[in-house]
C-alpha cells in the first residue's frame, strides 16, 4: 500500500498531539515531513515557566525526542524555515529544498505581541514564547544579585515569568495595564489575593499602569518609563501582553485568513488538502491560546486525515498559574450579568476565596484562590451544565458536603471535624469550642472568655456562632449587635477598627480579609467601606464613585421629576454682583424654572436637565463658582452673620472666620453631611447652636459648640471648648472634624456619634495639643487629594465638546 | 566509597547505591507519654546501632530527638563527641558522625521527629541545610551538614535569601515544597557556582512548621555521585478532600520526570495516593514520617523510602518523599 505524504509546518504541541493520534490510528499510512523554525522538536511549551524557575529541566518537558521521530519515520527538518506553499503543485519549499504533499498541516502557532513603545528594539527587550526566550531570561538572571527585570503584562505568562525571574534572584516589577492581575481569568477578589501573594515574594506589582517608553544605554535596555513619569530601572524587559496567530505563510499561499487561518469543524482550511491546527487558526470567530482546545483540535485533525468523522467543538476552559504556592483556579464565565447570582466563601485566615456563579440553576463559572481542592468537581459541573438547585445551599463547600435534598447550610459546620480550626488567630479548633459549650459556655462572650476564639480579628465570630447554633440548637440566641449588613458579621465599629489595625487599603482587601460573604458588598456596606477606606488611607485609596449614592455620583441632587438642582458654593454666605450675574445668566440660558435662596445662605438652581449639567457647571466655573457639595456626605455650608464688619453687636469677624473654615473644610468627605455656623455675638443670628459645629463669638474669644441638630432631631450644641484666638478656633474645629471622620460610624451625624462616644472622651482627646496637631495634619493630608471642585473635571469635558461644535459652525459658515 | 549508578542497574549496583547514599540511617521517633520512642527506621545494615536505638528513648530535651522536640526547630549536629548525643559509642562503631533532627509539628502538637544520620567521608558530597529568618527579614543559614562540600558550606554560610529568591527563599514564600533541578549548571541561582563545583544537582526544599512564628526551611541538596536519593517526589495533600494526595512533582534517575501536568489546573492525569495504601498513603493516613525498606510497595528497583509530612498549622499540606 502506498503511504500518503503528509507535510507538517510547525512542531508545536498541537501538531505533535495530532501526529500521536495519527500514528495510533494509522501507524503505517503516512510519510511525514516535519518542518520547524526552532532548531528542535516538540516540547511542552506551557511548562517553560517551571524551566525558567528551575523547577523543571528542559529535558523533562521534551515531548518527542529524536528516537520518537525516528521510530515513526518522521523526516525532521528542524531549524529550517518554510518559504513557500505552492497549492497548485502541492509542494512546500523550505530553506533547504522542496517536498510535495498529499495533505498539508499548518501549525505555525502564534507570535508574541510586542508593544511598539519607543525603545522596544533595544537589547534586553524580549518576548516570552520559546526556549530561547527562556534561556535569555535565565542568562539575564545569572548576571548576579541585584539584576532587575520589568515584566509588562500581568496575565498568566507574565506572572509566571516574574515569579521565575524572582526565584532566580532578580528584582522584579510587574507592570499591568488593567486594574487587577489576570483580569481575563480572575475577578477582583482573586486578583487581590494573587497580588498579595506575589508581593509577599518580593515582586513589585503595579496595576493600572501604562507603559510609555523604554530607555536604553549603549543599545541595551536601561529602564521603562510609565505614563505617570515613574522610571523603573531594568536590565531585562519582558513583554508578555498577548499573542497573535502566525498566519503569514497561509496568507501568502492564498488561504482564507482572518484573525487566524480559517478552518471548519474538521480543521480543514479553504483548501481541502490543507488542514490547520493550534494557535494559528480561527474557528467560528475564535482564536485559541490555552492547550486544552488545541488537543481537541489535534484529535479532529487525525480523524479527518484518516477519513473518520469528527468535529471540533469548543468547550469551557480552566486555568492554572504555574507558580508554586499560588493556588488558583478559574473556569467558565464569571462576568456580571442579568439573572446571575454569586455564592461566595472566604476564609481570611487561610487566604481562601471561592466564588461560584449560578445562572438558571446551573454553575456557569468558578473562581478559587488559596484552596482549589474541589476544582475538578466544580469544573465538571461547569462543563456538564447539571442542575444544581438541589445542592445550592451547600454547593460552595464542595462534594464532601453534599447531603442530599435535606441538607442544611449549617450542616457544613456540623460536618467539620473537631480538629478543624475555627479561630485562625488563636489557633482554636472546633473541639475546643464544643468542649467549652459542654462546660456551660452558651454564648459568644463565654466562648471568648474560655477559649479566646473570636477575640482577635473577630472574623470567625460568625463561625463560632454557627458552632454554638449547631451544638445548642434553639437554646442559642444570636447576639443583638448588628453587623453592617448581611454581607458580613462585623459591626461598623469592628470594620473601622480592622481597616486601621490590619492596614486594609482597598475594597478587595476588606472583602477578603474581613470575610465578606458577597463578592463586592451591597448598597449598604459599599458606601460605608468606601468612606472608611478613604478616611484612613487618603493617599493609598481613592474615593470610588461607584460606591456613592446617586446624588454624590452625579454631583447634584436628583429631584422628583428627574431634573437636578445646582448649588454653587458661597463662602460664608458672601457673594457679589458678578457671581449673582453669572447665576442669573445660567438660570436664563438653561431655562431653570426655580431659583431659591437656601437656609444655608446660598442659591439653589432647581430643575436643571441632566444633559445640561456639565455646561451649566462650566459656565459657573468660568465665573469663579465651584460646587457647593449640596449633595454630599461632606461639608455643606458655613453660615455666618455679618460680625464686626457691619453689626453693632458683633464681637469678632464671624464672616471672616466662616469663610476661612469653609475654605479649609470644603471637599472633604465625612461620615454624614456637616453644617457649620459662626455667629458674631450671643444673639446668634447665624443659628450656630443647632449646627454640627457652631461657633459663637464673644468678647473674650470663641465658644465652640458641637453636636447640634435641627432636622428629624432638634438638639442644641454642647460646649466643646472656649478659645481666645481665631487660629485656635480653626484648629479645634478642624481637629474635631477629623476626629469625627476617623471614628464615627458611616451615616452618623456628629450628634449621634457624640452620644455614643461621649463628649467627655472627645474633649479629653482634643485637649492634647499633640493630638490636635496630628488630627489637623491628617486632615490636611486628606485634603491634598479632596480639596478640589468636582464640577471642574466634568466641565472640562463640556468645554472640549463645545469647542468642537464651534469649529463645525465655523466650517458651515 | 561511591559506586557508579548505571542506567540499567543490576541488583549489585542497587544494593551498592543504597549503601553509599549520602544519608546512611533514617529513623522516626514518636511521642509516647512524656518520651520519644523509636517508631521505625532504616539502619542500612548497621545492626548494632539499630539495636542500641531500639533500646533507647528520649525525654523532652534529651539527646538529639529530645532537643529538636524541646527547641521546636530542626537541629543539626556535626560532631557527636562531647555533645548531648546519647548514642555516641554505637554511632562511632557504625561510622556515623553527624545527624539532623527534623521535628514534625501539627500546630502545637509534636507528631514525630525524623532523624537522619550521615557518615564522614571525603567522597560524600551533598548538603542538608536549615534556614531561618535573621533580624532583617532575610533567610540565613541556621546550620547545615555538608559532608565534603566545604566550599559550598562556606558560601551558604555567607548567603542570605530574601523572600521569593533561591530555593530557600522560594520555599519560604510559597509555603510549599519545591524541587529544583540542575542546581549547578542550568540553574544559575545565587550559590550556583559553588553548587556546580560541588557537583550538586537536585535540591529539595520544604517548610518545617513549628509552633514558633519563626520560619524554618529545610533543604536537601543532592549530588550525582552520592545522591541523597535517586528519586524525589512531592505530593500535594490539599488537592482533593477525599483523603487522597496528588503527585505534584517528581524526578527519578530511572523513570525520568514523574509529574503529569496539562497546565489547565485539573491535573487529571497525575498519579494519586490514597490514605493508608502504599508507603505514601501511610504518611497521608498517619500524618507521621514513614521510613520503609525492602522492595515491597516501592517502585521497581528501589529498596528504601522516606516520606516526610509537611504541615501548615494543623493541616497536612504536602508529603515529600525520597527513595533509594
Amino acid at each position: 500500500m502506498t503511504r500518503k505524504k503528509l507535510v507538517v509546518i510547525g512542531a508545536g504541541m498541537a501538531s505533535g498531539r495530532a501526529l500521536e493520534h495519527l500514528f495510533d490510528a494509522d501507524p503505517d499510512g503516512w510519510d511525514v515531513t516535519l518542518f520547524n523554525a526552532e532548531p528542535r522538536g516538540n516540547y511542552n511549551r506551557i511548562m517553560l515557566s517551571p524551566v525558567l524557575s528551575g523547577e523543571k529541566s528542559y529535558e523533562e518537558i521534551v515531548t518527542h525526542d529524536d528516537a520518537w521521530y525516528a521510530d515513526h519515520g518522521v523526516t525532521c527538518r528542524f531549524g529550517e524555515k518554510v518559504t513557500e506553499i505552492d497549492r497548485t503543485a502541492r509542494t512546500v519549499t523550505g530553506e533547504n529544498g522542496t517536498v510535495d504533499y498529499d495533505k498539508l498541516l499548518i501549525a505555525t502557532g502564534s507570535n508574541p505581541f510586542m508593544i511598539p513603545l519607543p525603545g522596544h528594539d533595544l537589547d534586553g527587550v524580549i518576548a516570552y514564547r520559546d526556549l530561547d526566550d527562556t534561556n535569555r531570561m535565565i542568562d539575564a538572571a545569572a548576571a548576579g544579585p541585584g539584576a532587575r527585570a520589568v515584566v509588562i503584562g500581568g496575565g498568566l505568562l507574565g506572572l509566571e515569568a516574574a515569579a521565575g525571574l524572582r526565584l532566580r534572584g532578580m528584582e522584579v516589577t510587574v507592570v499591568h495595564l488593567m486594574g487587577h492581575l489576570m483580569e481575563r481569568q480572575l475577578d477582583e477578589a482573586a486578583g487581590y489575593l494573587l497580588r498579595k501573594d506575589l508581593e509577599s515574594r518580593g515582586i513589585d506589582v503595579r496595576v493600572s499602569a501604562s507603559s510609555k517608553e523604554i530607555l536604553g544605554q549603549d543599545g541595551q535596555v536601561r529602564a521603562l518609563v510609565l505614563e505617570d513619569g515613574t522610571e523603573l530601572p531594568c536590565d531585562l524587559l519582558v513583554m508578555a501582553v498577548g499573542i497573535r496567530p502566525n498566519t503569514a505563510l497561509a496568507a501568502e499561499a492564498g488561504l482564507a485568513v482572518g484573525r487566524g487561518i480559517h478552518v471548519d469543524d474538521q480543521m480543514i482550511t479553504s483548501d481541502a488538502n490543507i488542514l490547520a491546527v493550534g494557535e494559528c487558526i480561527e474557528h467560528d470567530g475564535a482564536v485559541f491560546g490555552l492547550v486544552a482546545p488545541l488537543y481537541d483540535q489535534a484529535k479532529v485533525v487525525a480523524a479527518t486525515l484518516i477519513g473518520d468523522e469528527a468535529a471540533f467543538r469548543p468547550k469551557e476552559l480552566s486555568t492554572k498559574l504555574k507558580v508554586t504556592g499560588c493556588d488558583l483556579f478559574s473556569a467558565g464565565d464569571f462576568a456580571d450579568g442579568e439573572g446571575r447570582e454569586d455564592i461566595v466563601y472566604r476564609d481570611p485566615a487561610r487566604g481562601v476565596y471561592k466564588r461560584l456563579v449560578i445562572e438558571d440553576d446551573r454553575l456557569i463559572g468558578a473562581v478559587m484562590y488559596g484552596n482549589t481542592a474541589d476544582s475538578n468537581w466544580f469544573f465538571g459541573l461547569v462543563q456538564s451544565g447539571e442542575d444544581i438547585s438541589e445542592m445550592r445551599e451547600t454547593l460552595i463547600f464542595g462534594p464532601a458536603y453534599q447531603g442530599g435534598p435535606d441538607a442544611d447550610p449549617l450542616s457544613a459546620v456540623a460536618a467539620l471535624p473537631l480538629d478543624a480550626e475555627i479561630c485562625g488567630c488563636n489557633g482554636i479548633c472546633k473541639g475546643t469550642i464544643t468542649d467549652a459549650i459542654a462546660g456551660g459556655a452558651t454564648d459568644l462572650g463565654a466562648i471568648r472568655a474560655q477559649t479566646k476564639a473570636s477575640t482577635s480579628c473577630g472574623t470567625c465570630t460568625g463561625l463560632v456562632e454557627q458552632v454554638l447554633q449547631v451544638t445548642l440548637g434553639d437554646d442559642f440566641q444570636m447576639p443583638a449587635a448588628q453587623p453592617i449588613c448581611g454581607c458580613c458579621d462585623l459591626t461598623h465599629e469592628d470594620v473601622r477598627r480592622l481597616i486601621k489595625g490590619r492596614e486594609l487599603k482597598s475594597q478587595e482587601a476588606v472583602w477578603q480579609e474581613l470575610g465578606w460573604k458577597t463578592r463586592n458588598g451591597c448598597h449598604v456596606c459599599r458606601p460605608a467601606v468606601n468612606f472608611y477606606l478613604l478616611a484612613d488611607w487618603p493617599l493609598e485609596y481613592r474615593d470610588d464613585p461607584q460606591s456613592r449614592f446617586v446624588n454624590e455620583r452625579k454631583h447634584a441632587n436628583i429631584q422628583k421629576d428627574g431634573t437636578f438642582s445646582v448649588v454653587p458654593r458661597m463662602w460664608g454666605g458672601i457673594t457679589n454682583a458678578a457671581e449673582l450675574r453669572a447665576i442669573a445668566d445660567a438660570a436664563d440660558k438653561y431655562d431653570v424654572p426655580t431659583v431659591k435662596v437656601t437656609g444655608g445662605q446660598r442659591i439653589d438652581l432647581l430643575g436643571v436637565k441632566g444633559e445640561d449639567l456639565p455646561f451649566i457647571w462650566d459656565d459657573l466655573n468660568k465665573a469663579g463658582l465651584v460646587s457647593g457639595h449640596a449633595y454630599s456626605k461632606g461639608l455643606r455650608t458655613v453660615k455666618t452673620c455679618v460680625g464686626t464688619d457691619h453689626c453693632r453687636f458683633g464681637t469678632q469677624d464671624s464672616t471672616g472666620l466662616g469663610i476661612k473654615l469653609e475654605q479649609i473644610l470644603w471637599g472633604s468627605w465625612t461620615p454624614h453631611k456637616v453644617k457649620l455656623a459662626v455667629s458674631g455675638c450671643p444673639r446668634n443670628c447665624a443659628e450656630a447652636t443647632c449646627k454640627d459645629v457652631g461657633i459663637v463669638c464673644v468678647d473674650s474669644g470663641y465658644q465652640i459648640g458641637v453636636g447640634g441638630a435641627a432636622g428629624m432631631d432638634v438638639k442644641e450644641t454642647e460646649r466643646l471648648v472656649d478659645v481666645a484666638t481665631e487660629a485656635e478656633a480653626i484648629e479645634w474645629t478642624t481637629a474635631f472634624i477629623q476626629l469625627y471622620r476617623e471614628n464615627a460610624k458611616y451615616l452618623d451625624r456628629p450628634y449621634k456619634w457624640l452620644a455614643k462616644v461621649g463628649l467627655d472622651w472627645v474633649k479629653e482627646t482634643l485637649a492634647s495639643a499633640d493630638e490636635r496637631a496630628r488630627l489637623v495634619a491628617a486632615f490636611e493630608l486628606s485634603q491634598s487629594i479632596y480639596r478640589k471642585d468636582p464640577w471642574a473635571e466634568h466641565a472640562k469635558q463640556a468645554e472640549r465638546y463645545q469647542s468642537l461644535a464651534d469649529l463645525t459652525l465655523e466650517a458651515a459658515e | 566509597m561511591t559506586a557508579p549508578v548505571t542506567e540499567t542497574p543490576t541488583m549489585d549496583t542497587v544494593v551498592q547505591a543504597a549503601t553509599d547514599t549520602f544519608i546512611q540511617v533514617c529513623e522516626v521517633w514518636v511521642p509516647e507519654g512524656d518520651r520519644l520512642v523509636l517508631a521505625g527506621g532504616n539502619y542500612n545494615g548497621l545492626a548494632a546501632f539499630e539495636e542500641t536505638s531500639r533500646k533507647t528513648s528520649f525525654a523532652r530535651g534529651e539527646g538529639l530527638p529530645g532537643k529538636a522536640w524541646d527547641e521546636a526547630r530542626p537541629v543539626v549536629l556535626k560532631r557527636f563527641d562531647g555533645s548531648y548525643f546519647q548514642r555516641i559509642e554505637a554511632a562511632r562503631e557504625a561510622g556515623l558522625t553527624s545527624a539532623v533532627a527534623v521535628p514534625v509539628f501539627a500546630g502545637a502538637t509534636l507528631k514525630a521527629v525524623l532523624v537522619v544520620l550521615c557518615g564522614d567521608d571525603e567522597a560524600r558530597i551533598g548538603a542538608i541545610e536549615v534556614w531561618t529568618e535573621d533580624h532583617s527579614g532575610m533567610l540565613m543559614l541556621d546550620d547545615g551538614y555538608f559532608g565534603a562540600a566545604e566550599e559550598f558550606a562556606f558560601v551558604s554560610q555567607h548567603t542570605h535569601f530574601p523572600k521569593g529568591q533561591g530555593l530557600p527563599g522560594g520555599v519560604w514564600a510559597a509555603q510549599a515544597p519545591i524541587l529544583m533541578r540542575d542546581l549547578g549548571s542550568g540553574y544559575k541561582f545565587i550559590r550556583a557556582s559553588a553548587a556546580g563545583k560541588a557537583g550538586l544537582t537536585t535540591g529539595l526544599g520544604l517548610p518545617v512548621a513549628t509552633p514558633a512564628e519563626r520560619p524554618y526551611v529545610l533543604t536537601l541538596l543532592s549530588a550525582r555521585g552520592a545522591p541523597i536519593a535517586r528519586r524525589f517526589e512531592i505530593w500535594d495533600a490539599r488537592a482533593t478532600r477525599d483523603g487522597r494526595a496528588i503527585l505534584a512533582d517528581g524526578v527519578c534517575e530511572r523513570d525520568g520526570p514523574l509529574w503529569r501536568d496539562d497546565g489547565e489546573g485539573t491535573r487529571t492525569e497525575a498519579p494519586t495516593a490514597t490514605a493508608w495504601k502504599g508507603v505514601v498513603g501511610q504518611v497521608l493516613g498517619s500524618g507521621l514520617p514513614v521510613v520503609a525498606q525492602g522492595g515491597s510497595g516501592l517502585p521497581a528497583d528501589y529498596t528504601s523510602f522516606v516520606g516526610l509530612p509537611v504541615y501548615r498549622g494543623e493541616t497536612l499540606t504536602h508529603i515529600v518523599a525520597w527513595y533509594n
